[in-house]
């Protein structure tokens, strides 16, 4: 051995394990952005993930976080590998290398290091995503709809993440050999990060913080659009959630650095707290990331159970089996083609009901949106003709429903759905108007009816129907369908076949987006000259376009406005219709909880290496195999159990605090009462899963510390 | 050979500033054996330090010869480390993934200057040293006298002006002290090395030709040992000790 290189290279051997754990961060790092990426740019997942929606906002929001976490991550393994390669670069320098001599082995190693492994993540990444998809079309469900097409810019991201990595290594290798003071290089594998005193109100103080965090983070957005009148920017929105951020940080500081048994137990935990201490800024950093990481997966993981059950309650609670609407000028089945085709699929209908109605306007404030100084701004205008909507007469709902709707002359009542949630609609009418003829008629709102299948409609009195239907044309009027059958949910083939035939006989004049209403549509018109969920102007603007021929996409079964409403379709169809959302959360939730498993594993292993010396002399000073095995447990578990508790417990609530607000009134209600019953058998679930992780990484630490 | 001439270093520690070197000055001339001893704190360490430009002093003169190091930019001082100054360290820093062979050629090899010379003369300091027999084996393999003598090899592999130690004998045990101290001694006679060594332990600075005795950060005495026997010039040693602890009494 006569060159510098070849010290290098026999120090490269020697340390194999280093070189490999950084190579497996910034490798694992890179898959799994660049699969999310991957996945999140595929047009199959943003064709059903409507832009500007809360879902691709969640998306968008869960990615941050996984980038964020991921970041860290690499960040924290870089810097513990050069942390560990401190003494060899110290020695070095020490004996006569020049910097430039030590800078250049360094540059070449984490060159090929980092351009190695991020090149191997990138290139595997978008297969990652693929296989993952794959096989949850084949063990789960698979569509037509669920074919994957990937966009090659999604590599932009995970190239930008790449570069990232591959830069902020080289910036902190740079640092390491700068440093004036030979002796703190060498000196640096050896150093403590211990942190200041924190004093034992951080504790309850960080609870406080976090609370309030969440309830001003979710309530500001609110409050500014309520009472303020002012959409607030997303930057603004994000600022109240600072407390809660700060919060987290101080709980997670108090629990390395003091712990949560109080002084009392000061003594019988002391390795494991001063050991952790000394750990004590990674160790926080770790744990904060990790605690975000494991919100944003429960996040994505909520979302089929609460979905999931709330559907299928909402399926099982719809009073009728079979309904549907249609357009007068449509010629789709009405009672004798249903029986006979009911007849075809053995299929036996017990009652039977079609009645007409029709679609006047209705008064009410519209918001209209200004641009101010600050943003947009908002203010309400009354407007006689707001919009249409959709009138049954007193007896018509009746036929369909066997309940009797009490409404004299002059007034009305909205259909809200069984549970009284009235979101997106507030039936509070105080005139209303025939389009065609301008008809007009005072009344007063009354109590809303409770009829799932009818939701949105409003019932009138008999008389006020037929002298404010005159002179609507076919165009303005409709006919609701409502039957039951025997042994529903044996009726699926008869249900497709006749969903089947409703679309196949809708006109192209009835696709249209299930927000479509006419009277919006020439308001639009005479003000800007177009409409936005018109056929032709619906793409441009990011809304699907209604497409016959996808009958069975999530689009067009979530959003057609003459989508029937069949229990057993519904309910058969579901995780269909909602795979890509289904597959895409439950991949985030994948990409998330992978994630903390590794920071959590890396980081005990850490400990595990930079702890040998002090249980050496522990085992010296006569310390038994159990107070050992103890003190090591208890480093383990804070690891994994106080962001596991605090991330899990912070999502949960928030969970709980956006269903209560979200409710109008406010509330939970019986479906989302069983989907957070759901919920935590998701966490019940996952729980078992990170004890099972801590599990392993506890025997791992143990053995490397040559604790039985 | 060495020449150190008013030098001061202050560490920084939160708002403090501490004054640890208030203006030592001293020389070592060629082929000379000379120790720093000095109680905790006295700056020993951080001389030392200072001398090698592990850390940088704060003001005063260093010259090594005729080269004054403070003037020195990176490289040069890099350059000087490498061919002009050996190192032994309290706590050895061997390389856990060398031999004990290529721990010794380490300097020649980040120097560039390993030859077929080169490698016979590894092998011969392994000789003088009595290391021969563990030259393939990795530090981890052998016991701490061992690791310091391999040090002490390594100090000289590239034939410096000077050998500066630091605690050699600071982890050692008494036999493996002795055999480290005869490494220096036979350094110093057979190959003619100038040796300077900061040690707490009296035994060790009793081999040495001249003890320079620091407290609070300068030069309180030095002690020539002249044709004094070794184990009378360490009684002297003893003696200088518990008169400077004396006058820290008498002074607290």
């Amino acid at each position: 051995m006569r060159h510098f290189s070849e010290v290098c290279a026999q120090m490269r051997r020697r340390n194999q394990k280093q070189y490999a754990l950084l190579a497996g961060c910034c490798f694992f790092s890179v898959l799994l952005i660049t699969a999310y990426v991957c996945m999140m740019r595929a047009p199959t997942v943003l064709n059903v993930l409507p832009e500007g929606g809360d879902s691709r906002k969640q998306v968008m929001m869960i990615f941050a976080l996984a980038v964020l976490g991921c970041a860290v991550f690499t960040t924290y393994a870089s810097g513990l590998f050069l942390r560990q390669k401190s003494r060899e670069t110290g020695v070095f320098l020490a004996l006569g290398a020049s910097r430039a001599q030590v800078r250049g082995e360094l540059y070449r190693e984490l060159g090929v290091l980092s351009l190695g492994s991020c090149a191997a993540g990138a290139v595997l990444g978008g297969p990652l995503a693929w296989v993952l998809w794959q096989v949850f079309r084949l063990c789960v469900v698979d569509t037509e709809e669920m074919r994957l097409i990937f966009d090659p810019s999604a590599y932009l991201l995970a190239l930008a993440f790449s570069v990232f990595v591959i830069i902020t290594m080289f910036i902190l290798g740079s640092r390491s050999i700068k440093r004036a003071n030979i002796i703190d290089i060498i000196q640096e594998s050896h150093k403590s990060e211990s942190i200041r005193d924190v004093p034992r109100w951080y504790g309850p103080a960080g609870i406080a913080l976090l609370v309030l965090g969440i309830f001003l983070g979710y309530m500001a957005p609110g409050f500014f659009i309520g009472v303020l009148h002012w959409y607030s920017p997303d930057w603004v929105d994000a600022i109240f959630y600072f407390p809660a951020l700060a919060g987290l940080y101080m709980i997670l500081l108090h629990t390395v650095v003091n712990g949560w048994n109080g002084k009392k137990k000061l003594y019988h935990d002391l390795i494991a707290t001063s050991q952790m201490r000394f750990q004590g800024r990674q160790t926080v950093r770790n744990m904060l990331v990790m605690t975000l990481l494991i919100a944003g997966a429960y996040f994505g993981s909520f979302y089929t159970p609460m979905i999931g059950t709330g559907s299928m309650m909402g399926y099982d609670a719809l009073p009728v089996d079979y309904a549907y609407h249609f357009r007068a000028d449509q010629d789709i089945p009405l009672e004798e083609e249903v029986r006979a085709m009911a007849e075809e699929y053995g299929v036996t209908i017990t009652d039977f009901a079609a009645v007409p109605m029709i679609r006047l306007t209705v008064d009410g404030n519209d918001l209209v949106e200004e641009d101010g100084p600050f943003g947009t701004v908002w203010h309400r205008e009354y407007r006689e003709v707001l919009a249409s909507q959709l009138f049954l007469s007193a007896s018509g709902y009746e036929a369909l429903t066997g309940e009797r709707a009490e409404v004299a002359p002059g007034e009305v009542r909205g259909v809200v759905d069984v549970e009284g949630s009235k979101l997106g609609f507030d039936p509070d009418a105080s005139l209303v108007t025939n389009y065609i003829t301008e008809k007009r008629l005072p009344v007063t709102s009354l109590e809303p009816l409770r009829f799932d299948s009818l939701f949105e409609r409003y019932v009138m009195n008999d008389e006020d129907f037929a002298a404010l239907g005159e002179g609507l044309p076919a165009q303005w009027r409709e006919t609701q369908v409502c039957f039951n059958v025997e042994n529903c949910e044996e009726t699926y083939a008869f249900a497709k076949a006749l969903f089947n035939e409703i679309v196949d006989r809708s006109s192209i004049g009835v696709a249209l987006f299930d927000a479509w209403d006419p009277v919006v549509r020439d308001w639009y018109v005479e003000k800007d000259g177009v409409y936005f969920l018109d056929r032709e102007c619906a793409a441009g603007m990011g809304f699907p376009v209604i497409d016959y021929s996808q009958r069975d996409s999530s689009s067009f079964r979530l959003v057609w406005q003459y989508m029937p409403r069949f229990r057993v379709l519904d309910k058969t169809d579901f995780v269909k219709t909602m795979a890509v959302f289904l597959i895409l959360f439950v991949f985030i939730a994948v990409v998330c909880f992978a994630a903390v498993f590794v920071i959590a594993y890396t980081r005990c292993m850490t400990i595990a290496l930079t702890s040998r010396k002090v249980y050496d002399d522990l085992r010296r000073l006569g310390a038994s195999n159990a107070y050992l095995r103890r003190s090591i447990q208890k480093q383990v578990k804070r690891v994994f159990l106080v962001p596991a508790v605090v991330g899990t417990s912070l999502i949960y609530a928030f969970y709980v605090l956006i269903l209560y607000f979200n409710g109008i009134p406010a509330g939970i209600v019986p479906s989302e009462a069983a989907g957070l019953r759901a919920a935590l058998g998701v966490i019940a679930a996952v729980s078992a899963l990170i004890y099972a992780v801590y599990r392993l990484t506890f025997v791992q630490v143990r053995r490397t510390l040559g604790v039985r | 050979m060495l020449r150190v001439e008013n030098l001061r270093k202050s560490y920084q520690v939160g708002k403090n500033s501490y004054e640890v070197l208030k203006g030592v000055s001293l020389q070592v001339g060629r082929g000379e054996f000379v120790a720093v001893m000095g109680p905790s704190g006295s700056g020993k360490t951080t001389l030392l330090n200072c001398i090698s430009c592990y850390i940088p002093a704060d003001a005063g003169s260093i010259r090594l010869g005729k080269t004054e190091l403070a003037r020195l930019d990176e490289d040069a001082l890099a350059e000087v480390r490498n061919r002009k100054l050996g190192f032994v360290f309290q706590d050895f820093l061997l390389l856990d993934g060398l031999t004990v062979r290529q721990n010794i050629l380490l300097p020649a090899i980040i120097g560039g200057l390993v030859s077929d010379t080169t490698e016979q003369r590894a092998d011969q300091l392994c000789e003088v040293f009595g290391i021969a027999a563990i030259r393939d084996k990795y530090p981890a393999e052998i016991s701490g006298g061992e690791k310091q003598r391999t040090a002490v090899a390594r100090a000289l592999i590239n034939s410096p002006l000077l050998i500066l130690a630091d605690e050699p004998t600071g982890n050692l045990d008494s036999k493996s002290s002795r055999a480290v101290i005869r490494s220096f001694e036979q350094a110093k006679n057979a190959l003619e090395a100038t040796i300077f060594m900061v040690t707490h332990d009296s035994y060790a600075a009793s081999f040495c030709d001249r003890v320079v005795i620091l407290r609070d950060g300068v030069v309180w005495r030095t002690l020539e040992k002249g044709a004094t026997d070794r184990e009378d010039f360490q009684d002297q040693l003893l003696d200088a000790i518990r008169e400077m602890g004396r006058g820290e009494k008498e002074e607290g």
